[in-house]
């Protein structure tokens, strides 16, 4: 198989605009809560009020007196059905099942306890207000550390602990590298739960067809097979009569990549009621019940050389995974993840970490646009920015010191992690330029002068992409997968192409229409991409962590190409010349050197379907393949800098602006790379200065509208300036790396690195995000508003 | 409850019908027209993905009772193209990849159009303003702020 096989050419690389727009700009999308079925039913949870209670008691008896109830289901009713557990199997993880209505006990502010059933949403709600559940609060607890220590109130009593995995791991010679350093510094960071908060929430429709024990059941999910798979196996349908559709999907980052313990109650409901149950999830019940993501208490030691020169680092790093470690490992995915990001770009030779995982009264924690490596990325930047400053030096330079430069490629890094290619030093370089970094140096001395806080803040980061079998192991998971795509010329010679990745806004419609009519050569607007239907799309794991444009990009190249024979066999034996004297362009077939020697691919594939002589003996009719792709672990990589002033007298930041120059290798469209990029950047400035779920020490989430959760809005987000470097993957099909998650991996590090640097040596006394005014000025020692 | 008849215009089309008083507009134009283009995000008037033109005004649909509607004339964005020709706004959008899931922007489309209706050439900083009530999860914004102002070209030079 050749790794050249991606032609750059008039598709591969352009700056195609979205095939897929004109439904969203027109309101012909249809996401989870426009589908209208006949006879819907809708459901609404009851939600426990309490972070930490026993359940006494539930009385249903008023909700069902309600006209148009049709049900109202608890845990015994839904006894049946397994509890969620983790499915990874990581050694030393202790399960914390989590039943799908919870039994006996509450163990954080939203967890569903009952749901209603009803005619429509508004009686649904009503009745729901009806049922009522007698609770015994418990103590709770919502501090990671304080949920470690012996006396703490206990989760899951069955455990004896909260503490859900603990595993220290040393790499190379530590205890040498801290023997022989000048200088030790040590720095604790918490940084803080923000979630992915997509603006569509999440929702699904079951219907069940009792004649034919067929499920078909439509969700906003970032996973059709997966969900299809798991539901078989809940709900005892044998897979083969499960249907999974998810339709527009309004944005994921991770949060519907989780298999949800509504997602199994509504689609029994639909089941056992004999009516399609429908389930649109609310804002409140999106911010309490969803996966949080990202919350880490990370303590970093370093031994340090006076010329800048790290020798070794430590880190301990505590993820509070909230109330269960469900279907994905989740209490572990944060510090896990972030444990191997730890050394990032820079050249380590010596590592210990410690990944602890603990369970307190808050909502899970699921996947969110670079799991794990956020809160690393934030602390380790943040810590070298300071290590630089204790030795003097400009915290450019001191990342010139360490960092892994392009002679060093492939470069297998004290975790594992084997970066294939890349542009460290470069993008470093890139970025400082184009924000001006001397001039800036100047005037944030000028400013102090004058008493105004410039900051400039760096963020160089390497990212793990194309999640497949061999990057999950290095980064600690082992979860084989692979994804498939099937390529198919019908007989009028139009492209279909099915695949297993998901898009909710990444716009594959639009980038593996590229990579099809690019081999194929053909014009993009003959070919259709389709996904998001477990009947129609070949199986595969769906989309997550930045792994689409590799693997759906490859997947798709493989079979186009296989198509592209298939058709060329045809055409030599129509042209009566060999395959490889024949070339396809704008949709014909032609002899190279002889355009006039051509054939429609109408015609081509119309004999391929419809006559038997241009097959040889064996061959199969149809112009179709379907192909796996499970790629090689590629790393991409960039660096984000902000520059910002910090207000004295309200403690606000004011954004400058953001520079982002980033390499994710081969580009199959710089459009959509910009906007994955800006898209994740935007999270990042919300991640650094405004977002997070905030519980009060009984356990009640304050945070739970987008009042009180504030999102980034337009007058937050700054000029973002992005330029490209072009580092090709020699690893995979293409030299394609993933590009989702850099944007929001990297920033909240820089937008945190300009405040800290703008009020240092202040700075030093923050140990918490976001950077809130009140934050920054504690920090400044300035007086709170009254 | 006792359901109150009300006449509203939605996008062109004048419609009588009968409603229960709680009904919200953002449900009414969704559940009772099948004019599901309008989405619902927060329900609590934060996110702006419910908004439509109420008499031209950008109104959060979610916020608002069907039966205030009365005697009202409402767009919504299956209403703004015309014959399957796409608003300049709409075409802008396209242009500068100013969406991705999609989710939020038939609001961001009618904020925008509510807009240049008034203020034909707008500063960045009168669109970002403009914007600040609608929420995008996906774009970072600076692409719906590009797509304002090419639509606000387009339409200038049209006139």
């Amino acid at each position: 198989m050749s790794l050249q096989i991606l032609p750059r050419g008039k598709w591969v690389g352009a700056r195609v605009k979205r095939v897929e727009d004109p439904r969203f700009l027109t309101g012909e999308a249809r996401y989870l809560a426009d589908l209208q079925i006949p006879g819907t039913v809708h459901a609404a949870f009851v939600r426990s009020p309490y972070g930490h209670a026993r359940i006494r008691r539930i009385d249903t008896s008023a909700a069902r007196a309600l006209p148009g109830v049709l049900a109202v289901f608890t845990a015994e009713d839904v006894a049946t059905l397994p509890p969620l557990a983790s499915g990874l199997p990581i050694e030393g993880l202790k399960p914390t099942p989590q039943t799908v209505l919870a039994k006996d006990k509450v163990r954080f502010v939203g967890e569903a306890v009952a749901v209603v059933v009803a005619e429509n949403r508004y009686i649904a709600e009503d009745a729901a207000e009806l049922v009522a559940v007698d609770y015994e609060p418990l103590p709770a607890v919502t501090d990671a550390e304080r949920a470690m220590a012996p006396d703490a109130p206990l989760l899951h009593e069955d455990l004896g602990t909260n503490v859900v995995y603990q595993k220290v791991i040393t790499l190379g010679d530590v205890d040498g590298a801290f023997a022989q350093a000048d200088r030790i510094f040590r720095r604790r960071f918490h940084t803080n739960r923000f979630v992915a908060a997509p603006m569509e929430t999440r929702g699904c429709l079951s219907v069940y067809e009792r004649s034919s024990g067929h499920l078909t059941f439509y969700s906003s999910t970032q996973m059709p097979h997966m969900l299809r798979l798991f539901l078989s196996l809940f709900l005892g349908i044998p897979e083969h009569k499960v249907r999974v559709i998810s339709p527009e999907v309004g944005g994921g980052f991770g949060q519907k990549m989780t298999i949800y313990p509504e997602e199994v109650v509504i689609a029994y409901l639909g089941k056992v009621l004999g009516r399609p149950v429908k389930w649109v999830e609310d804002r409140r019940e999106n911010l309490a019940a969803a996966t949080h993501a990202k919350e880490q208490i990370i303590e970093l030691e370093a031994a340090v050389r006076n010329d800048g020169k790290v020798l070794g680092l430590k880190a301990r790093l505590i993820g509070d995974g909230g109330a269960y470690s469900f279907n994905t490992a989740s209490a572990l995915i944060e510090p896990l993840a972030a444990a191997g990001i730890i050394p990032g770009v820079y050249d380590i030779q010596a590592y210990q970490h410690e990944v602890i995982a603990v369970c307190t009264n808050k909502a899970p924690v699921g996947a969110f646009r670079a799991v794990g490596w956020t809160a690393a990325q934030t602390a380790r930047e943040l810590f070298f920015d300071e290590i630089a400053r204790e030795l003097g030096l400009d915290p450019a330079e001191f990342r010139r010191r360490n960092v892994i430069t392009s002679d060093q490629f492939p470069y297998t890094t004290i975790t594992g992690m084997v970066y294939d290619s890349g542009s460290y030093q470069e993008s470093l370089e890139r970025a400082l330029e184009l924000v001006g970094y001397e001039e800036l140096r100047r005037r944030q001395a000028e400013l102090r002068q004058q008493g105004r806080y410039l900051g400039i803040g760096i963020s160089l980061y390497v990212e793990p992409t194309a999640w497949g079998s061999e990057i999950a192991l290095q980064a600690g998971f082992p979860f084989p997968s692979h994804d498939n795509a099937t390529v198919t010329i019908d007989p009028t010679g139009k492209v279909r192409v099915a695949v297993s990745v998901h898009s909710h806004g990444q716009g594959h419609e639009t980038t593996l229409a590229q990579v099809a009519a690019e081999i194929l050569g053909v014009s993009i607007d003959d070919v259709i991409v389709e996904h998001g239907d477990t009947d129609r799309a070949p199986w595969g794991m769906g989309t997550y962590a930045s792994r689409s444009a590799v693997i759906g990009g490859g997947m798709v190249a493989l079979a186009a190409q296989e198509v592209r024979e298939k058709v060329l066999r045809v055409a030599s034996r129509l042209l009566e010349v060999a395959p490889e004297d024949l070339e396809i362009q704008e949709g014909n077939v032609f002899v190279r050197g002889a355009p006039d020697r051509s054939l429609s691919l109408f015609q081509v594939a119309f004999a391929a379907y419809l006559d038997g002589r241009v097959r040889a003996e064996g061959e199969e009719p149809l112009l179709s393949a379907t192909k796996f792709y499970d790629p090689r672990a590629t790393y991409s990589n960039g660096c984000i800098v902000t520059v910002c002033e910090v207000d004295g007298e309200t403690g606000t930041v004011h954004l400058d602006k953001i520079v982002a120059v980033e390499d994710c290798g081969t580009m199959l469209n710089p459009m959509i790379v910009e906007g994955q990029v800006m898209g994740a950047i935007a999270q990042g400035i919300g991640g650094a200065l405004f977002e997070a779920m905030v519980y009060d020490e009984n356990g009640q989430l304050l945070t739970d509208t987008f009042v009180t959760y504030a999102l980034p809005t337009a007058t937050e987000v700054p000029e973002l300036i992005i330029e490209h470097l072009e580092t090709p993957s020699p690893v995979t099909i293409g030299g394609i790396k993933g590009i989702g998650e850099g944007g929001l991996l990297a920033t909240p590090a820089s937008v945190a690195g300009a405040v800290l640097d703008a009020i240092w040596p202040a700075g030093r006394a923050i140990e918490q995000l976001p950077l809130t005014p009140e934050r920054v000025l504690r920090a400044l020692g300035g007086e709170l508003g009254v | 409850m006792e359901r109150v008849p009300i006449t509203v215009t939605v996008n062109g089309r004048r419609i009588s019908a009968v409603v229960e008083p709680r009904m919200t507009l953002a449900d009414f134009l969704r559940e009772e027209l099948g004019l599901t283009g309008t989405k619902l995000g927060c329900e609590h008037g934060v996110c702006g993905s419910c908004t439509v033109l109420w008499d031209g005004a950008a109104v959060r649909s979610c916020l608002v009772l069907a039966a205030q509607a009365d005697g009202a004339t409402i767009t919504t964005i299956e209403g703004l193209a015309t014959d399957g020709t796409l608003h300049p706004v709409q075409e802008a959008f396209w242009e500068a990849h100013a969406l991705q899931c999609g989710f939020c922007t038939p609001g961001m489309v009618l904020t925008a159009v509510a807009l240049l209706a008034e203020n034909p050439n707008p500063s960045e900083e009168e669109i970002r303003e403009a914007l600040s009530g609608n929420l995008c999860r996906c774009t970072g914004y600076q692409n719906i702020v590009r797509a304002v102002q090419l639509a606000a070209r387009h339409e200038r030079a049209d006139t």
